[in-house]
């Protein structure tokens, strides 16, 4: 009786760590919207170095670039060809859900269905300027006789929109010219005094301002630290609509690094893959590493991010009409 | 500034920086050889082994392997006319017909050497350039930059072949090369332009699967075609006696090798403007030098100078790439990019402080790019015999393994099937071009620069209106663009009159 038991005993316990444990060796995959190189290309691949510590079984975790369409080729593939096995994780271009909401060509995802796991860091977006200009607040933006000229890689990127928002409903007297290749091209024809300023994420610019060569005046509303003492974009505008507009351009921001799966994910396999995250990005080590690389991670919740989209996709319909008079979808 | 120059040497020549560096040049190496892994790609995964090490030793490491996958790149592309990276497809047009010459040997030995005066010119250019270097930067904006694409389109006509037909093909193919530029979500108004409904072009032509379509796949089915190997039917023991002559070459060409270099720093140092556009520049720099109608004709016919030319700028550029991402924190490539992260880690911040406080590291940098292609080409002399034997194996064992090179190559760029059919529909392009004698080199031109040139002329004209053409630096780009135009016809009348 007693070799029974012990067999029925053997046979259970994998059984029941399987139970517990069904990532035990089994290969995990980040599946990035864009080359490697890029922030979140860099955020992905050091997710991958310190997850696996929090995963009950210690997968493998790899990154694989999937890049094209700003992101949208890598969502497509996660949302409807990857299995929903809780092995593909996608980390995707934070404005898909602007893609959606203005009805782009391609899209064959909805975001608000996804099994989200949450977001691994908030980006907010500023607006600097050089410090030689002496602008140093909102009034003295106001205060500017001469156009300021606002450098821009295009439509899309958070270096255009936000600057022209800026224009069209807060009357800023910017010049924004677009055609540059990348934030970095913009930041050398800051420096050789080709243009004014440029709008970006924070922690792209950051070191520009900690050199002293730009110096923040505005911040959209998304909070990082750092950017607490600046002024609000939406806080500025007077009427309501000119404030849904804005909101409606950050809203992503909030989910600056956005992390879902498979929307028919198991409830397991999401419930281990939020918990996972959270800790990893509160680890020790992953902090240390983060820190000397000047990345700022921050777990959003799953429950934020699922808020965020469905807030952002049942806006009434003329103001996704106004929306996207200004805003289109792009990097 | 000496001092720092000698400090920087003494800095990589220590036991940990040099064993960290040969660690790096060996990865390169195998990088560089096989195709799909990219040069970015291994960059990025090897970041996270540097957060323990010194600033000199972190750096000998990245760019001791980022450095080699520029000069083994150029061995594809002549052995088997496959570019190892989009920056080496130049070296393919007289390095592989060298090599189906039977002499792959002479065309590997002048790419090599080549490659190391490159990368000597260049380290030493940068080094003696290194306090005027910022307001050299800086003195380029916009509107030089658009001019500076314009003065690369106007090798157009030095890389098309001579007479009013040739050049009518010439400008048409760069033409065509402008038009597919145009591809992709435009940077003004958002729209994606001849996206064909498809998501995979809306980030444009990559130039990889291009690339390689364009001058691997007509090679191959020419090989399907002879049914013998790429070297033909030739004795054997002649190739082995080719590199120590494609040193010489290098040599009895020296001056040319100088200015190519040279032209391959200067480019490297604009940001923006790519690694391919330098090997080009080069390649249409080193047909001017033909001297006589038959001596031009014999470019892409397996001219060795047509192979001296790009090989020096492939190498010359990396040490002019490193200016803006150290100078100015502005990476001009992604593999850049990738470096720039590493200075994060190592808690340097890149900007002007590298050019003063610490300098030092900075030359330990330029002596990291000569150190480590001086080891990669004596490591490459040795195994070069064997490697030129490859073009006496008979073509229908070798095209499998090519076909391999190339799908694997293409399809590594984007992860897509569409690279895939790019590949293959720019391989039908570039046989139909071959067929009907019309020149590759001015399509890939205008395809590397019709970007480039219509941003920055938007750029220019919306920031400064029509005044930009009045700036000084535009002025004399305009002229040199107009010489380089001219020059052919320069050429072919001073030959009338010396027959005359």
């Amino acid at each position: 009786m007693k070799w029974k038991l012990g067999l029925i005993g053997l046979l259970a316990l994998p059984l029941s760590a399987w139970a517990q444990q069904p990532y035990a060796g089994k290969t995990l995959t980040i599946i990035v919207g864009y080359k490697a190189g890029g922030g979140y290309d860099a955020t992905a691949r050091l997710l991958a170095r310190h997850l696996p510590k929090h995963i009950p079984g210690k997968p493998t975790v790899i990154v694989q670039n999937m890049p094209g369409a700003n992101s949208m080729i890598a969502a497509n593939h996660v949302y409807n060809v990857a299995k929903p096995d809780g092995l593909t994780i996608g980390t995707f271009n934070r404005n898909l859900p602007v893609a959606q909401l203005t009805n782009v060509q391609g899209v064959k995802y909805d975001m608000t269905k996804f099994a989200w796991i949450g977001s691994a860091a908030s980006e907010c977006t500023i607006l600097a300027l050089r410090t030689d200009l002496q602008i140093n607040s909102v009034e003295d933006l106001r205060r500017a006789k001469q156009p300021l000229v606002i450098g821009a890689t295009g439509p899309g990127a958070n270096t255009y929109d936000f600057p022209l928002l800026l224009k069209e409903f807060l009357g800023f007297n910017l010049k924004i010219v677009t055609g540059y290749q990348s934030s970095a091209d913009i930041m050398l024809a800051i420096e050789r005094k080709e243009v004014d300023g440029r709008a970006g994420s924070f922690t792209s610019i950051r070191p520009f301002i900690d050199r002293k060569l730009v110096r923040p005046v505005l911040r959209a509303r998304a909070d990082e630290p750092g950017v607490e003492q600046l002024p609000i974009d939406e806080d500025l505008a007077t009427n309501p609509r000119a404030k849904a507009i804005m909101a409606l351009r950050s809203a992503p921001e909030i989910v600056g690094r956005p992390y879902v799966m498979h929307p028919d994910t198991s409830p397991e396999h999401l419930k281990i893959m939020r918990e996972a995250f959270a800790k990893a990005i509160d680890d020790k080590e992953l902090i240390a590493e983060a820190t000397k690389a000047k990345m700022e991670l921050n777990y959003v919740g799953a429950d934020v991010a699922v808020k965020v989209m469905k807030e952002m996709l049942s806006q009434p319909k003329d103001v996704v009409e106004e929306f996207s008079k200004y805003v289109k979808f792009g990097e | 500034m000496l001092e720092a120059l000698l400090e920087g040497l003494v800095l990589v020549l220590q036991w940990k920086a040099l064993a960290f560096m040969l660690l790096g040049i060996l990865l390169g190496f195998w990088v560089g050889l096989l195709p799909g892994l990219g040069g970015a790609t291994t960059l990025a995964q090897m970041l996270p082994f540097v957060y323990t090490m010194q600033p000199v030793e972190a750096f000998a490491f990245l760019l001791g392997m980022h450095s080699v996958t520029a000069t083994t790149g150029d061995i594809t592309s002549v052995l088997f006319g496959v570019p190892g990276e989009a920056a080496s497809a130049a070296t393919i047009l007289d390095g592989y017909a060298m090599a189906k010459k039977g002499e792959a040997g002479r065309a590997l030995g002048a790419a090599l050497a080549s490659s190391l005066v490159g990368a000597l010119v260049g380290a030493f250019a940068l080094a003696a350039a290194i306090p005027i270097v910022r307001p050299l930067v800086l003195t380029f904006g916009s509107p030089e930059l658009f001019m500076l694409a314009v003065v690369g389109l106007a090798f157009i006509a030095a890389l098309s072949s001579q007479g009013g037909r040739g050049m009518l093909r010439g400008f048409l193919a760069g033409a065509l090369g402008l038009f597919l530029a145009t591809i992709g979500q435009d940077p003004q108004a958002g729209v994606a332009r001849y996206a064909l409904g498809t998501l995979y072009l809306w980030q444009g032509l990559d130039l990889v699967p291009v690339l390689v379509g364009l001058f691997a796949i007509p090679e191959i089915i020419d090989l399907v075609v002879r049914g013998t190997s790429i070297a033909g039917a030739l004795p054997a023991g002649k190739l082995s006696r080719g590199a120590l002559e494609g040193v010489k070459d290098t040599f009895r060409h020296f001056w040319l090798t100088i200015r190519c270099s040279l032209i391959g720093t200067f480019i490297g140092i604009m940001p923006g403007m790519g690694g391919a556009v330098a090997q080009w520049m080069a390649y249409g720099h080193a047909t001017q030098s033909a001297r006589t109608a038959e001596e031009r004709k014999g470019f892409g016919q397996g001219d060795v100078r047509g192979v001296l030319g790009p090989g020096a700028a492939n190498n010359s550029k990396e040490g002019g790439s490193l200016i803006p991402t150290i100078a100015f924190g502005v990476p001009g490539s992604t593999a850049m990019a990738i470096l720039l992260g590493g200075f994060f880690l190592l808690g340097l911040v890149p900007g002007p402080d590298m050019l003063s406080k610490h300098l030092a590291v900075t030359f330990s940098m330029v002596w990291t790019i000569v150190i480590a292609n001086v080891i990669t080409v004596i490591a490459c002399f040795a195994l070069l015999n064997k490697l030129a034997q490859l073009t006496t194996v008979r073509g229908s064992l070798l095209i499998p393994v090519i076909l391999v090179l190339v799908f694997i190559g293409s399809y590594t760029s984007n992860n897509h099937y569409g690279d895939l059919v790019v590949t293959l529909l720019s391989g039908g392009v570039g046989y139909l071009m071959v067929l009907a004698g019309w020149p590759r080199a001015p399509f890939v031109l205008g395809l590397v620069l019709g970007k480039i040139a219509e941003n920055y002329l938007y750029i220019s004209t919306a920031r400064y209106g029509a005044q930009w053409l009045t700036r000084p630096v535009v002025l004399v780009l305009i002229a040199i663009a107009v010489a380089v135009i001219l020059y052919p016809l320069f050429q072919a009348r001073r030959r009338a009159a010396a027959h005359a």
